[in-house]
């Protein structure tokens, strides 16, 4: 079996700026790492690899420093990496990214398994799965809340908000997962060791079979017209007194001047 | 590309009942566009969920009558959505509810009929009649970025729940359309079997207008059953952080957060709870916010109108008190 997983570098904290200057988000002094969701992407599908001794193929699209979460997650499990990297992809929105991403994982064949993160912590779209799912023609199951494996099959949890389902999903198919899927391990020293042995392929434009006019900027429909940080709501901070029941007592009192609170609901 | 002057919003159908962020969509809708407002319904052969639609008054219900389409199976209402707009020309926008269901659903539409998804919308507006402009949040909710599709139709958004009120409508030019026998592509793939979850809470937590919200420095049982007797004094829903989610009663259905639900309360009650982000993306809408932290720098004090630096259990049970 041969599963692809896709990670996404992201800061390390979403607590941004934007630079009044260059009216763009203020990433200086913000390390990358991997996209918390993706971890457990990763850490699935070496679940699966320790059942079915799958192969376990790490990609990103992303600019050459994207390759340091590469690295990890060789050092995590995975057998190879794959960075997507071209001036070309710059400015992609997810259905260009999608496009470059599921030509890649065409470009690597045979594939049965594809997995991803339930969203990245910084865009935060959730798009990517199913959009690489239907470029690829292959079914999908997005926010798998627990996954098991037995010959051909994956046997999936998923949560909607009322409903529960359990999808048995033959391969080759798509997930996405959710924090709930699996703890993720720590990298041990000795595999860390071990992942500079380990390849890492790095694919510009002109190595996949693209049409420019899908891919970068050009690809893009969704146009970011601004961006700017919300007015923070302004909150009182009012701080109650010392004492418990004097604090109970005081709030309580002001929440029936403010008319909340008082009928009850 | 045939064009339809038309509005379109996705009917979200949770076993057989229309999710209410589908009325909070067409009061929405109805507000901002000078297109006709379409409702898009897929639903099993004998039902007729187009009634409960009609009370909100969009200008159109399209229903699609189907027994064979699985819920939850994407590809297969790709398929069927995709035949629909091939048979009626693409709509010029076209908004999902931001839930599991239709963020993932519309993007893969969105790569079927390669257009631009805008995911998790706070607010839309038009702009010279059809351009729709879409306010979202990134970095949980620290950045707003407005974002717009110039160029492509169907403009597709998903939409957060309870950012909007829905309001019934009494519009007497509703018209219904059934479609009893569109071809869809089934998909073999996928086996699913739906059931309802256990439904817990008389309310849950995103539509509660009162909510007691409880952290891990709240988390002995002493302290919940507390916080619990609060909660009914007050007539509020409990919600938790994520790290009470491993308790046995609760889930992600009673978690506020990135990754879990978004509320929109009068009034909430934070009680051992320090303020992550990821906790805080959830509570913007909340309208007065009270909280209790033993940390005098807890960062959750920042977020609040009120707060008590103290023992949460303490001030819980005071808080009763003083309600009696
Ligand atoms: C502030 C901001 C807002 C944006 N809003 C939108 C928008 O509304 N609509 C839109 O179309 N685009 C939007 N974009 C562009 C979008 O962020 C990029 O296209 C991005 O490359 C992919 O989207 P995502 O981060 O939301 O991924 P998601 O779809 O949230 O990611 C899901 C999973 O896909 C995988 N994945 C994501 N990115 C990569 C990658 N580069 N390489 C490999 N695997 C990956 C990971 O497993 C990840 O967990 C926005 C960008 C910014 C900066
Ligand atoms: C990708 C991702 C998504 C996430 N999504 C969510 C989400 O949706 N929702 C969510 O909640 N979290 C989420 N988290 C987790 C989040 O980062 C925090 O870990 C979590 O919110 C912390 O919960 P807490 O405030 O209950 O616990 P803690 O951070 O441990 O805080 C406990 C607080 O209680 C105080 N305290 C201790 N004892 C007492 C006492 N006796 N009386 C009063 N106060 C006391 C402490 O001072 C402290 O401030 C997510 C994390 C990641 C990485």
């Amino acid at each position: 079996m041969k599963i692809v997983v896709g990670i996404k570098q992201v800061p390390e904290t979403t607590n941004v700026k934007i630079n009044e200057k260059t009216k763009n988000i203020d990433r200086r002094g913000i390390s990358g790492v991997i996209n918390q969701y993706d971890r457990h992407a990763l850490e699935a599908a070496f679940e699966i690899k320790a059942k079915t001794g799958a192969e376990v193929i790490v990609m990103t699209m992303g600019p050459d420093d994207f390759v340091v979460s590469l690295q990890e997650a060789l050092a995590l499990g995975a057998d190879s990496a794959v960075l997507l990297s071209d001036r070309a992809f710059a400015g992609a929105d997810t259905l260009a990214t999608g496009y470059v991403l599921s030509e890649a994982i065409q470009k690597i064949g045979d594939v049965d398994l594809v997995i991803l993160g339930q969203q990245s912590v910084d865009a935060d779209t959730g798009q990517m799965g199913p959009i690489v799912a239907e470029f690829l023609g292959i079914s999908q199951v997005t926010y798998a809340s627990k996954i098991d494996v037995d010959n051909e099959s994956l046997h999936i949890k998923r949560y909607l908000e009322t409903v529960e389902q359990d999808i048995t999903a033959k391969l080759p198919v798509l997930l996405t997962v959710t924090d709930q899927a699996n703890e993720p391990k720590y990298v041990n020293v000795v595999e860390i060791a071990k992942s500079f042995e380990k390849p890492v392929t790095t694919w510009h434009a002109s190595d996949l079979n693209l049409d420019d006019d899908r891919v970068g900027q050009a690809g893009s429909p969704s146009v970011v017209r601004s961006i700017s940080s919300p007015e923070a709501v302004v909150k009182d901070n009012h701080k109650l007194a010392e004492n418990p029941q004097d604090a109970a007592d005081e709030l309580v009192k002001i929440l029936k001047e403010k008319n909340i609170l008082v009928e009850d609901k | 590309m045939e064009l339809l002057k038309e509005n379109w919003i996705f009917a979200e159908v949770d076993l057989n009942k229309v999710n209410p962020i589908t009325y909070q969509l067409i009061t929405k809708m109805n507000q901002i566009s000078n297109l006709p407002v379409t409702v898009v319904l897929i639903e099993g052969a004998s039902e007729s969920l187009e009634d409960d639609i009609k009370e909100y008054g969009p200008d159109k219900i399209i229903t699609i009558k189907n027994d064979q389409l699985s819920q939850g199976n994407d590809l297969e209402m790709t398929n069927a959505l995709d035949t629909l707009i091939e048979k009626t020309g693409r709509p010029n926008s076209f908004v999902f509810a931001a839930t599991v269901v239709g963020r993932s659903l519309a993007p893969r539409l969105q790569a079927r009929l390669r257009t631009g998804l805008t995911a998790d919308c706070l607010d839309l507006h038009f702009e010279d009649d059809d351009t729709l402009v879409q306010t979202k949040p990134s970095y949980g909710d620290n950045i707003m970025c407005e974002i717009v599709v110039p160029n492509h139709r169907p403009q597709m958004a998903t939409v957060r729940s309870n950012v909007f009120e829905a309001k019934k409508f009494n519009n007497p030019m509703t018209k219904v359309i059934n479609i009893t026998n569109l071809k869809v592509i089934s998909d073999q793939q996928l086996t699913i079997a739906s059931k309802a979850l256990p439904q817990k809470s008389a309310k849950s937590i995103n539509e509660a207008s009162r909510i007691v919200a409880i952290g891990r420095g709240d988390k002995t049982e002493e302290n919940l059953i507390n916080a619990k007797r609060l909660a009914d004094k007050m007539h509020a829903v409990i919600g938790v952080t994520r790290p009470l989610t491993d308790l046995e009663e609760f889930d992600i259905n009673d978690q506020i957060g990135q990754s879990g639900q978004s509320v929109s309360p009068e009034i909430l009650v934070n009680l051992g709870i320090s303020g992550a982000v990821q906790y805080t993306a959830g509570i913007s809408n909340a309208k007065t916010i009270v909280s209790a932290n033993t940390d005098k720098d807890a960062p959750i004090f920042k977020y609040s109108d009120y707060y008590f630096v103290g023992n949460a259990e303490e001030f819980s049970k005071a808080l009763e008190k003083a309600l009696q």
